[in-house]
């Protein structure tokens, strides 16, 4: 045990005492917050998108409404200018018109660049509209002008069926009041407390699922480093081989609780700040309703069975890009709960998610998930006991691989591989 | 007194491939073993079934006094013969490291790497990066991690490979202090010199077989000694003489031949000069080489070997 210590000592020191490592771990809080910061910025940054509407229905009473639309709301703001004369009449003469200004060939009158064309055509209780846009790929302009489009042909359709403007405006106001109510919120109605434990479980499989891979990475490069300077053959005269993977495992488990600690206490210094009483809702979440037991029940059987597979893999690779032939269908494997974490929000109780919390490598990540919404205890014990038997099984082979792989010399091959794994290898 | 390495009837086949064959050979405590024999002669196979990382097909392995040397990891110290060490540790901290794992407490393997640095003039270099470290000065401080936990059997695979001329002189001293402490040493190696110098017992190994275990003194009665004439004659000139069991000649560029003449085992070496001296031999030049281990390699597992 001692031995196993120390190894998993100099492995966390060998992480924890380099530059990249601290430089890697606020990065990523960093990354993400300057990825808030800046797309906003970018947003706001960005110029001001040009419409110009042409109203061709009688009265022309539409286009206040369409030019009001777009001129307010998010993401931007449009500035409405003059349309530039010619033929609107049909949508080949319209286009004919405006395929020169949306190109940017030529000004409108007023000396401005067109990113879009409104053109309503049709009546005022029955319109239509054609828009010409620069940016195809922007919904929000189009999103805008169809929903102010529709309120005024509704208010024309109710003035002609005899309704008077202020009895249009009490028909507004009189929207129905839709409360969601829930056996699982205590207070009946559902409130955001009540959907928290959902985005927290969420959110725990995202961070489960990174940091088991971070911390199996880890190992990976680790053990390709140690077998790439035969370090490995002096260490296993030093010490057995579950021994050697033991404390490598351990300190990689270190070195990703350090991270985890990192970021957990930055996002409760800048959530904290920004909205103390959320924290103090997911507090009461992780230990009251004991997610943080389901946190650390799930990191322990996913980590052990993530950081054995690839610790035994990098037993038998000498370099990296031998280890990334072999993780290649791994990887593909594990983007499958990413898939369906999502549905453990929203569909909890679908049946194939069901299903797949049972595969081994899964449950990790989907019952962590789902955790915070009360998964049935014999699913949470059923699903935790063939993880770690799993895991169980999966520690004894390997550590028979492991073993092999380290002796043995040369490119990667298959057949010690197997006999590896299979036990007809070397001395476990 | 109990042998500290015992081997009987060692066999390790991969398949149908035999990389080792009926071994046997037993080292006595505080004596330095060579294990010599060309590249591909079982020489690290047979390290790793002593060391406990790969079993033995059949045959018997006692590791002072253990039948597994996994038994005894604590008491050996090995030198693999690819090296590396941690590149960012300091040449402290790896030494310590390593001897911690072979159960010295962490403060005195600090205390016993600095003082072994020390006098290995590697004081200067005790604090910085090994990566900062020229190949000759980590292969050291590799070496002194396989011994700063005091060991009873020393297995070093091909020590001296990389080393410059200065640094192996420094290696031989070494291995003779170890020896001098009481340890077993036993290192594989291809390069006889070493041996010669060096070992009490030699054991060659050959295709996987042992070809001779013994002293340096008796491997070397296995090649004979010759006699080297140069002068202006031929084949012919020792043809029939006493005590040669063969001639071989060279030609020279200034027109004379060389003569290395093979002599048979205990034949005088006076008997074969006056059957030359005899024949109004005009001899240029004349000369007795003994034989060394190189010779004795060479003849006991023929030309194509080595």
């Amino acid at each position: 045990m001692t031995r196993t210590f120390r190894i998993a000592a100099r492995e966390y020191m060998a992480f924890v005492r380099t530059v990249g490592f601290w430089l890697s771990i606020c990065l990523m809080p960093l990354g993400l917050l300057s990825v808030m910061f800046f797309s906003g910025m970018a947003l706001r940054s960005a110029p001001t998108p040009r419409i110009a509407i042409v109203d061709l229905t009688p009265g022309a009473h539409q286009a206040s409404a369409l030019g009001a639309a777009a001129a307010s709301g998010k993401p931007f703001a449009a500035i409405v200018v003059a349309a530039p004369p010619g033929d609107y009449t049909t949508p080949a003469a319209a286009g004919a018109t405006v395929r020169p200004y949306l190109s940017g060939d030529r000004t409108t009158p007023s000396g401005d660049k067109l990113d879009a064309v409104a053109i309503v055509r049709g009546s005022a209780v029955d319109p239509s509209l054609d828009l010409w846009t620069r940016n195809i790929n922007e919904p929000a302009l189009q999103s805008r002008l169809s929903d102010a489009l529709a309120a005024a042909a509704r208010d024309a359709r109710l003035r002609k069926a005899g309704l008077t403007p202020s009895q249009i405006d009490a028909l507004d106001a009189a929207q129905p009041m839709v409360t969601q109510y829930s056996p699982r919120s205590r207070a009946g109605a559902v409130s955001f407390a009540d959907r928290l434990p959902a985005i927290a479980g969420f959110a725990m499989g995202i961070v489960l699922w990174s940091l088991i891979l971070t911390g199996a990475g880890i190992l990976l490069n680790s053990v390709i480093e140690e077998k790439q300077n035969r370090i490995l053959e002096v260490l296993l005269t030093s010490a057995s081989a579950p021994e050697i993977m033991g404390g490598k495992i351990l300190g990689a488990a270190a070195v990703t609780a350090t991270a985890l600690v990192v970021w957990v206490t930055v996002a409760f210094i800048v959530f904290g700040s920004a909205n103390p009483a959320l924290i103090a809702q997911l507090a009461a979440l992780f230990i009251s309703k004991g997610l943080i037991f389901y946190f650390l029940l799930y990191f322990v059987g996913g980590y052990l069975m993530y950081a054995t597979l690839f610790t035994t893999i990098g037993a038998f690779c000498e370099t990296p890009r031998e280890a990334q032939t072999l993780l290649g269908p791994l990887m593909i494997v594990l983007t499958i709960p990413i898939l369906f974490m999502g549905q453990a929000v929203t569909r909890p109780d679908a049946p194939l998610l069901q299903t797949l919390s049972w595969v081994p490598p899964f449950t990790p990540f989907l019952m962590a998930a789902r955790a915070a919404t009360g998964p049935p205890p014999w699913q949470v014990a059923g699903t935790a006991a063939l993880m770690f038997a799993t895991t169980a099984v999966e520690l004894y082979v390997a550590g028979r691989a492991f073993r092999t792989g380290a002796l043995a010399s040369g490119r990667f091959d298959f057949g010690v591989f197997l006999a590896g794994i299979t036990g007809r290898g070397e001395r476990a | 007194m109990r042998p500290a390495l015992e081997l009987a009837g060692v066999t390790k086949r991969y398949g149908g491939f035999t990389a080792v064959g009926d071994l046997s050979f037993e080292v006595k405590p505080g004596a330095i073993l060579g294990f010599l024999g060309p590249n591909g002669a079982g020489k690290t196979t047979t390290l790793r079934m002593i060391l406990g990382l790969i079993a033995p097909t059949s045959g018997e392995l006692e590791v002072l006094g253990e039948r597994d040397g996994r038994r005894v990891r604590g008491r050996i110290g090995f030198l693999p013969e690819e090296r590396g060490l941690y590149r960012r540790m300091t040449p402290v901290g790896a030494i310590a490291f390593f001897a911690s794992l072979k159960g010295v407490p962490e403060a005195e393997a600090k205390r016993r790497a600095r003082r072994l640095l020390e006098e290995n003039g590697l004081a200067q270099a005790a604090d910085r990066q090994i990566r900062e470290l020229s190949k000759g000065m980590s292969q050291k401080v590799q070496l002194l991690s396989a011994i700063a936990h005091e060991p009873e059997l020393v297995i070093l695979d091909e020590p001296f490979s990389g080393l410059d001329p200065v640094n192996q002189q420094a290696l031989e001293g070494l291995i003779r202090g170890l020896a001098q402490r009481g340890a077993t040493v036993l290192f594989s190696t291809h390069v006889m010199q070493h041996a010669e110098r060096l070992c009490d017992q030699v054991v060659l190994l050959a295709g996987g077989r042992k070809v001779f275990d013994g002293n340096v003194a008796d491997a070397c009665s296995a090649a004979p000694r010759t006699l080297v004439l140069e002068g202006p004659f031929g084949c012919e000139a020792l043809a029939g003489a006493p005590g040669v069991d063969s001639v071989h000649a060279e030609a020279l560029d200034d027109g004379r031949t060389r003569l290395t003449a093979a002599l048979s085992s205990g034949a005088p070496v006076q008997a074969v000069l006056k059957a030359a001296f005899d024949r109004n031999l005009e001899i240029a030049s004349l000369e007795l080489k003994q034989p060394h281990l190189h010779d004795a390699f060479i003849a006991l597992t023929g030309p194509g070997e080595g």
